[in-house]
């Protein structure tokens, strides 16, 4: 037999036996085939004890044990072993276990009583609520948020003042050289001549010039100004802009993973109820085809039974029929017995007149107030009488002829409890 | 003739070598998680051979040893199960030294009164079918629920019925036998060790003889479910039938009746006998193994 094969002959399957199992080792909890909201089971000492419900909220579970707890370990519904620690003799120790996505905090003390372990389920944060954090965190950054667009705007207005600089200069050269250039080139001759030659006309002219060179840098500083403030305020503006384009953008992403989150969520829900409702469906159905299987056992049964109540009505009936026949055999002589028996009865007897039926005597009686009805018919009863009429308060009663003198009847009556009044004449 | 310097030697020599390295790796000191994840995902056919052989020499100690097949598998499989609990606790007990944590772990299991559920006849292919769905059922809910189908035939809606749950658990009961059928059948087979010429050899054995194979199947299943009623909570234990019905009337204890009647036959029944709405409609639960899920 293939068990008890000799360990070289089975070496192959041990082996493929042994690699199977360690590829399950090495693929761990990534195997499990329940969903994110699945419950999570609580082994503790290898003992379930209860069940986390991870259906996206926290949960938690706390149990205290009789004796110290050794391990705990989180099982996923279909067995797998999802996470779990050792824990000390004595003492307090915690652990978060990371699942997928969740976690679990697992908290354990054992003490000289026993153990307490409590197990928190932590779901992971939902799309919108890292949206919300996200946006949070661009919100709470505001504050230092201008220190940095200041920063930047600082240094971008830097970079735009050595380059407005450098043109100006450059400008400024320009004008300079484009002015001096035509006096320096024979400045070597003119120079030495100045002193001597120019006129007084030259120098005047020389000396408007530099007025007017002074004014046209003042002009320029102005203008540089100027447009530094135009600069800062073009700054200002974009780092408004910025600011604004961010916000902008911030909320399309918000609306963008609301719907997102919506959408999913309706898709989820959908399928949810739809496996919800084909669950329900098919439960229905199964109950469905419990109850006609115990209809038909029921009906079998009531078949059966039906079948054995016919059996006995016929045996009955013929029980009755043979019964029937032995009553007649048995009758006739009884009925000669009787004839017998007539005959020798005293004579009194054998003479007595056959008798005739009387009427009933009629009784007017007038009950005490609050008997109850009840009450009225149980004494007609116990005088074998029979109710008539009833009329201003009196009740007909009619009796059998009392064989007693009628005061005497009527005196008794009189004296029974519930009567208050009787009369023989209405 | 194979010199000093053939193939076959240097591949021993190498593996004797390597095997020397990954013990040396698993005996420092891992000194985070993370450290004790990479050192040990390295070296787990040496942990698991460890394991392995702690177990061997406990079953030879014990008396209960054979050299075949069916004990080296079982080894195995409980090797395994050490290991993976092992994996997901070791971690948070860093620093340590992994190979004495396993050695510690593992004299700490076989210090227990039963460590594991040993029978000879559990080493048979219908005893190894039953240990290994009941000793899945006492860590997996799929697995429990997938017992009252294999064990007594029954289907969700009897299940539901039987153990007369409310609404708000049969769709739980339907997944469960869903989930069951789709994959956790295929695995369970694949870690006890079953294979698919085992599982048609039970199934013609049944075939060919169901009252007498059922018998020796009840024998086996009593002793299995009284080992694994035990990874159940101290406050499930089995009930009197007043106690059942006043339970089910009430309408309380749907934890204890899912769990608890799936590894008791006896209660099973206890419950079915009284009768209530739907278990009437069912005939009283027999083992009638079911090889398919």
């Amino acid at each position: 037999m293939e068990e008890h094969m000799h360990p070289m002959d089975s070496e192959p399957e041990r082996t493929g036996y042994r690699e199977h199992l360690l590829d399950v080792i090495r693929t761990g909890a990534r195997r499990t085939g329940c969903g994110a909201s699945e419950p999570i089971h609580v082994f503790v000492n290898q003992q379930r004890i209860g069940q986390l419900d991870g259906a996206g909220t926290e949960a938690t579970l706390q149990v205290r044990h009789q004796t110290p707890i050794e391990s705990v370990h989180l099982r996923s519904e279909d067995g797998v072993l999802l996470g779990g620690l050792s824990t000390p003799e004595y003492g307090f120790k915690s652990s978060r276990i990371a699942l997928m996505r969740d976690a679990v905090e697992l908290r354990v003390q054992n003490t000289a009583q026993g153990g307490v372990v409590s197990a928190v389920f932590l779901p992971a944060p939902g799309l919108w609520h890292r949206a919300r954090r996200a946006f949070g965190r661009i919100v709470g950054q505001g504050a230092p948020r201008p220190v940095a667009a200041a920063g930047s705007g600082g240094r971008i207005l830097a970079v735009a003042q050595i380059l407005l600089a450098i043109v100006l200069i450059g400008h400024f050269a320009d004008r300079i050289t484009g002015w001096t250039t035509p006096a320096t080139q024979p400045l070597p001759v003119i120079q030495a001549d100045i002193p001597q030659a120019a006129p007084l006309s030259e120098v005047a002219k020389l000396e408007q010039q530099l007025i007017e060179l002074a004014q046209t840098q003042t002009k320029t500083i102005e203008t540089i100004q100027t447009q530094q403030q135009g600069m800062a305020q073009l700054q200002r503006t974009m780092a408004k802009l910025s600011t604004a384009q961010e916000s902008v953008a911030s909320n399309v992403m918000t609306v963008a993973q609301e719907l997102e989150h919506s959408r999913k969520g309706t898709e989820h829900n959908v399928d949810r109820m739809t496996r919800v409702l084909m669950n329900k469906n098919r439960s229905e159905r199964e109950q469905l085809e419990a109850e006609i299987h115990s209809l038909l056992i029921a009906n079998d049964q009531l078949s059966r039974e039906r079948t054995q109540l016919e059996q006995n009505y016929q045996e009955l009936k013929k029980q009755l029929t043979s019964s029937g026949q032995d009553i007649s055999k048995t009758t006739v002589p009884d009925r000669d017995k009787l004839v017998m028996a007539q005959q020798d009865a005293p004579p009194q007897i054998a003479d007595a007149k056959p008798i005739r039926p009387q009427p009933p005597f009629l009784l007017w009686v007038s009950f005490s107030e609050g008997t109850s009805q009840a009450s009225i018919d149980q004494w007609v009863l116990d005088m074998h009488g029979r109710k008539g009429a009833f009329s201003e308060g009196w009740q007909a009663v009619e009796i059998v002829p009392p064989t007693e003198p009628m005061e005497r009847v009527l005196d008794q009556i009189k004296q029974t409890k519930i009567v208050k009044a009787v009369k023989i004449s209405r | 003739m194979s010199g000093i310097g053939s193939p076959s030697m240097l591949n021993r020599d190498r593996t004797i070598l390597d095997r020397s390295e990954a013990i040396a790796r698993i005996e420092d000191v891992a000194a985070t998680a993370e450290d004790f994840d990479r050192i040990v995902s390295q070296s787990l056919p040496l942990l698991l051979d460890r394991t392995v052989g702690y177990i061997k020499r406990f079953l030879r100690d014990t008396g209960q040893w054979s050299e075949d097949v069916a004990h080296e598998k079982f080894v195995l499989r409980w090797g395994a199960e050490y290991l993976e609990q092992f994996l997901v606790s070791g971690r948070f007990e860093v620093p340590c030294r992994p190979l004495f944590l396993l050695d510690s772990m593992v004299a700490k299991q076989h210090s227990r009164p039963e460590p594991f559920c040993y029978h000879p006849d559990l080493l048979t292919p219908l005893g190894r079918f039953l240990d290994g769905l009941v000793g899945r059922a006492a860590v997996s809910r799929d697995a429990l629920i997938a017992l009252y189908h294999h064990c007594y035939g029954l289907g969700p809606g009897q299940v539901i019925a039987t153990l007369r749950l409310n609404g708000s658990e049969s769709p739980r009961i339907y997944k469960n036998f869903q989930r069951w059928r789709d994959s956790g059948w295929k695995r369970t087979l694949e870690d006890i060790g079953l294979t698919a010429p085992d599982l048609q050899g039970l199934t013609e054995q049944c075939h060919q003889q169901r009252r007498r194979f059922n018998g020796e199947a009840e024998r086996m299943l009593r002793f299995v479910q009284a080992h694994y009623r035990k990874s159940e909570p101290d406050h499930y234990p089995c009930l009197s039938r007043h106690q059942w019905e006043d339970m089910f009337l009430q309408g309380y204890g749907i934890e204890y009746r899912i769990w608890h009647l799936a590894l008791c036959l006896n209660c099973l029944q206890t419950a079915w006998d009284l009768g209530f709405a739907g278990a009437s409609a069912i005939e009283k639960p027999r083992v009638a193994l079911q090889f398919q899920p």
